[in-house]
């Protein structure tokens, strides 16, 4: 049997998805960045250029050969810690927060690549410890640690909505990973009950916004601005939206955020409950093929890894969603392929080249596909 | 076969792990799917409605007020474009921050106060309105408020419609002003379609002819962005300019009684006698009107409450003053007509008149000698009319001043007008327990004691004697065109006509005429070519005992008023001009020259041909 080559092992459904989701996206920028009526097309060239660069990335860590991945997780995390201590102590101040290194033309946010760094050094981590029974919690105790380090950078920033991503994706990977039920429902149970304590915690303008979330009305014109607007230009989409180009919320400034985080508030208004529907469907089948990799996966790390990727756009997506429509505070957290941003850009084609890499040895054998859709039956 | 050569089959816990992680995954997708569709279909028209409010504004085009018209057609109350500082009070971000840089940067002319109070109001109750904020912006300030725009959402420069008043004070108290319309203006009905901020007569003939001057508001749907700033016109109705108003006000002689008047106290008015046309309507000191039409300051409208000269009143309208000599005419009518006293029958006037215990002087101390009817008004002889008011009675000289239109509404077409008093018995009935006494029918005379009169009576009054018993309505506005191009004239309207026997007002007009001609106490309001016939009168404001003292030395408040009302030409009268100066000394000296000017400024351009035969 001849091994076919690596290109023929390769999940396209993946990047095809990804790239309907970023051509989307880009068109959405397009309308998105109208100020006053007109097109903002610097913004589109330079979101077109970090997708190209993200698809490179993409085949980057594609390409690179079996095993390697797992090999530099360790190194690739330490790396990744050194570069928020780094942003920390001389980055970017934007918004009132640190979490931007210059890098030439563009800016770099080190917490989004600490997103995936976490994931496969937890995916390391696990699938180094595993065996049948799953974990206790002595065993979870390190994989605590491995999440705690880049979480505390990271709020310090403070980024407050990057840092609970980390919890997530922790959260996610001890539900795959098999770490024991009584041991995630006590964590489930301390996390509840530290909710209280980081309210303590929480930045001024932190604790304006989970307020304002519980109430946007008791301050329209400010904190409660962003959820207001947001929600008016979902709302005022209707079922066919207003069409393309035609939305009002946020080509007239009404929209915060109108390309970034709240970029899919302009596609809502635009494109109506069918626009809505239809990305929902992509963004469902992109997290459905992760968790067919997690499970059709030949090896442990792959299989972690993998699921880790599913919980991290997972976490993003719903998070994201949510806050635009205001079923969750608003927080610094992008929709993936579609808001304009290229370290998330980049991070989130290179987190797909590694799905893509590391489940491609289930095509070693000929006929691997196709099973995966039991899963979901 | 494809599951039989993997190297190790899936771990069925991972797998169990996977697919609970993708149930929450669907979970929490079905959730986003259920609130999309509660947004976007269930609650989407609400959210329509408020994208649309957030996108679009009606800013109110302010119609222009009408025309106001002098007989001649030139605009005495006009329409001009202006700079004006509006305010969206939707818009504002930081009310009081963008309310102190306007402030600094611009000189601010209004109430700062007052602005915030109005716009916080706006904002809970209409904040959708626009406001203006600030009028007739000059042009400096117009450039920095744009130079700061960014900074000031909310905010912006409008030309808006100004009411001007090209002549300034001399028209300030017929005109009146206009101000924005208050909560209570709005709600009476009639004044509904009036929205915040539209301006609405407060006075005057801009009050009483509102209805005809007020325009109808347009409008113009813009979209704007975040901040407020206009995008794009989307729809637009024009504003409609409110009808014309003219007038029988003539501005010539109105400037000329203004400054005939200078800057004392008084009123001067000039009436047509025989159709009761106002051709002239001065009271002084006045006030600029312009000023309330930029919206006027706190500290202006206090120093013009309580400056003691009272600038907001009419005083030809609303002020009473003792007629004085100027009713000694009415009194030698009434002898005339009730046929109790001849004209030529001689009293002897040896310069007082003793009454019981009390003595009546005469204004001249050596005495006038004997007096007949006409010597007694050329003169103003006051010892002649004493006898004629105890003679005649307060019965009778009430009726005839009544019917002539003293103590009486004239019915002139000026809002807020007031009436004086003309004392009979009844009167003192009601004001006091006690009788009428003899000493009042002899003040009755000479036009003092209780009586009290407007200006505006005794001009309506004399022009009754002028036309020889028609009573005119006097009035001001003689056409109106509404906005519809409707034109309703006001042709002259005759109240009454006297029984009064020619002969009789022959004999008063050529009395008036020998007080300006004849060696009289009107001789300075002789006219060259026109024969004018009036009387002066100086009424007392406090009774000084003793000595007879020079007005001009006494202090301001107690000063005599000074009257002077007269007619011309006398065998045809044209013309009726009283002129009343408060506290002015004696109306031969005071108030005739205002008169005279106001004369001759009218047959400046009018001929009038010789004297009729047998006339004065």
């Amino acid at each position: 049997m001849n091994r076919p080559s690596k290109l023929g092992r390769m999940d396209w459904f993946l990047l095809v998805v990804a790239l309907i989701l970023c051509g989307i996206g880009l068109m959405n920028a397009y309308s998105g960045s109208r100020v006053h009526g007109v097109p903002g097309t610097a913004l589109v060239t330079k979101q077109l250029a970090w997708i190209l660069l993200g698809v490179a990335g993409f085949f980057a860590v594609y390409f690179l050969s079996d095993g390697f991945i797992e090999e530099i997780t360790y190194g690739f995390f330490l790396a990744v810690l050194l570069l928020l201590v780094v942003v920390l102590l001389a980055g970017r101040v934007r918004g009132g927060a640190q979490r931007w290194i210059a890098f030439g033309a563009f800016n770099l946010q080190p917490s989004e690549f600490a997103k995936i760094a976490v994931t496969f050094a937890l995916a390391r981590y696990f699938s180094g410890k595993y065996r049948y029974g799953g974990f206790g919690l002595v065993e979870v105790l390190p994989a605590i640690g491995i999440v705690l380090v880049p979480f505390l950078l990271v709020a310090l920033q403070p980024d407050l909505g990057s840092a609970g991503v980390f919890l997530f994706i922790f959260a996610g990977m001890a539900v795959v990973a098999c770490v024991r039920g009584k041991v995630l429902g006590f964590f489930a149970g301390a996390g509840a009950a530290a909710i209280p304590a980081l309210w303590f915690f929480m930045k001024d303008y932190q604790r304006q916004r989970v307020l304002t979330f519980m109430d946007p009305e008791r301050d329209p014109l400010g904190a409660g601005y962003h959820v207001i607007q947001s929600k008016i230009a979902v709302g005022s989409g209707g079922f066919f939206g207003k069409g393309y180009l035609q939305g009002t919320q946020g080509s007239l400034r009404f929209l915060p955020e109108q390309h970034t985080d709240f970029a899919f508030a302009v596609f809502a208004e635009e494109w109506g409950f069918l626009g809505s529907l239809l990305l929902l469907v992509l963004f469902l089948l992109l997290v459905h093929r992760l968790f067919f990799l997690t499970v059709r996966s030949q090896d442990r790390f792959a299989s972690f890894a993998c699921g880790g990727i599913a919980v991290f756009f997972l976490t993003h997506i719903v998070i994201n969603l949510a806050m635009v429509c205001g079923l969750f505070p608003v927080v610094g957290i992008p929709l993936p392929f579609v808001s304009y941003g290229g370290s998330s850009m980049l991070t989130n084609m290179m987190a797909l080249g590694a799905a893509a890499n590391l489940s491609r040895s289930r095509f070693t054998f000929q006929g691997g596909g196709g099973k995966g859709r039991e899963i979901a039956s | 076969m494809t599951g039989r050569i993997r190297k190790r089959e899936q771990d069925p816990d991972i797998t169990r792990r996977s697919r609970i992680l993708l149930y929450v995954a669907f979970g929490a997708f079905a959730l986003l799917l259920g609130r999309f569709y509660w947004l976007q279909v269930v609650e989407s028209g609400r959210y329509r409605n408020l994208s649309e409010n957030n996108r679009l504004r009606m800013r109110t085009v302010r119609a222009p007020r009408g025309l106001i018209l002098d007989r001649k057609g030139r605009a005495i109350a006009e329409t001009q474009g202006s700079f004006a500082l509006v305010c969206s009070p939707v818009d504002v971000k930081d009310l009081e921050g963008e309310i102190r840089l306007l402030n600094e940067i611009m000189e601010f002319d209004v109430d700062e106060e007052e602005v915030l109070e109005k716009i916080r109001t706006a904002q809970r109750s209409n904040p959708y309105s626009s406001l203006t904020v600030a009028r007739d912006l000059r042009f400096e300030q117009v450039s920095v408020v744009e130079f700061n725009r960014e900074n000031l959402p909310g905010f912006s420069v409008l030309v808006e419609a100004k009411r001007s008043y090209p002549y300034g004070e001399a028209f300030a108290h017929v005109l009146g002003y206009v101000g924005e319309a208050s909560p209570e203006e709005m709600e009476k009905p009639g004044n509904e379609p009036l929205m915040m901020g539209d301006l609405i007569g407060k006075y005057g003939l801009e009050r009483l002819a509102d209805n005809v001057l007020r325009g109808v508001n347009g409008g113009r749907k813009v979209e704007v962005d975040a901040a407020g700033r206009d995008q794009r016109l989307v729809e637009e109705v024009p504003s409609r300019t409110g009808g014309t108003v003219h007038t029988s006000l003539d501005v010539d002689l109105q400037v000329t009684a203004q400054e005939a008047m200078g800057d004392r106290a008084g009123a001067v008015i000039a009436l047509a006698p025989r159709t009761g046309e106002v051709l002239a309507f001065y009271s002084g000191p006045g006030f600029d009107p312009n000023m309330f039409a930029r919206g006027i300051r706190r500290a202006d409208w206090q120093a013009l409450n309580t400056n003691p000269r009272k600038p907001m009143q009419n005083k030809g309208l609303q002020g009473t003053y003792a007629p004085g000599s100027t009713i000694k005419p009415f009194l030698a009518m009434a002898a005339l007509e009730e046929k109790m006293q001849e004209i030529g029958k001689p009293v002897v006037c040896p310069g007082s008149y003793r009454l019981g215990n009390r003595v009546f002087r005469c204004w001249k101390e050596k005495g006038h000698g004997a007096v007949d009817m006409y010597r007694a008004i050329v003169q103003s002889c006051d010892v002649y009319f004493y006898t004629l008011g105890l003679k005649l009675g307060p019965e009778r000289v009430a009726k005839l001043e009544r019917d002539a239109g003293l103590g009486t509404i004239t019915g002139i077409d000026l809002p807020g007008e007031r009436k004086g008093l003309v004392p009979d018995m009844e009167w003192k009935r009601t004001v006091s327990k006690e009788r009428w006494y003899d000493y009042e029918s002899l003040l009755l005379g000479i036009g003092q004691g209780a009586v009290h009169l407007t200006p505006l009576e005794m001009t309506v009054g004399y022009a009754t004697l002028a036309t020889g018993g028609e009573v005119m309505r006097p009035r001001v506005i003689s056409k109106v065109i509404g906005m519809d191009g409707a034109v309703r004239s006001a042709p002259p309207e005759r109240m009454r006509k006297l029984p009064w026997k020619p002969e009789n007002v022959e004999f008063i007009r050529k009395a008036l005429a020998g007080v300006v001609n004849d060696f009289g106490t009107g001789g300075a309001a002789k006219l060259p070519g026109i024969v004018v016939g009036g009387k002066t009168g100086t009424a007392q404001v406090a009774s000084v005992k003793g000595k007879m003292i020079k007005s001009e030395h006494l202090p301001y408040e107690i000063r005599d008023h000074a009257w002077f009302i007269a007619f011309a030409p006398v065998d045809d009268p044209q013309i009726c001009v009283a002129a009343m100066v408060e506290h002015g000394g004696h109306g031969g000296s005071a108030a005739a020259p205002i008169v005279k000017l106001v004369m001759q400024e009218f047959f400046r351009t009018r001929f009038v041909g010789p004297p009729r035969k047998g006339g004065a």
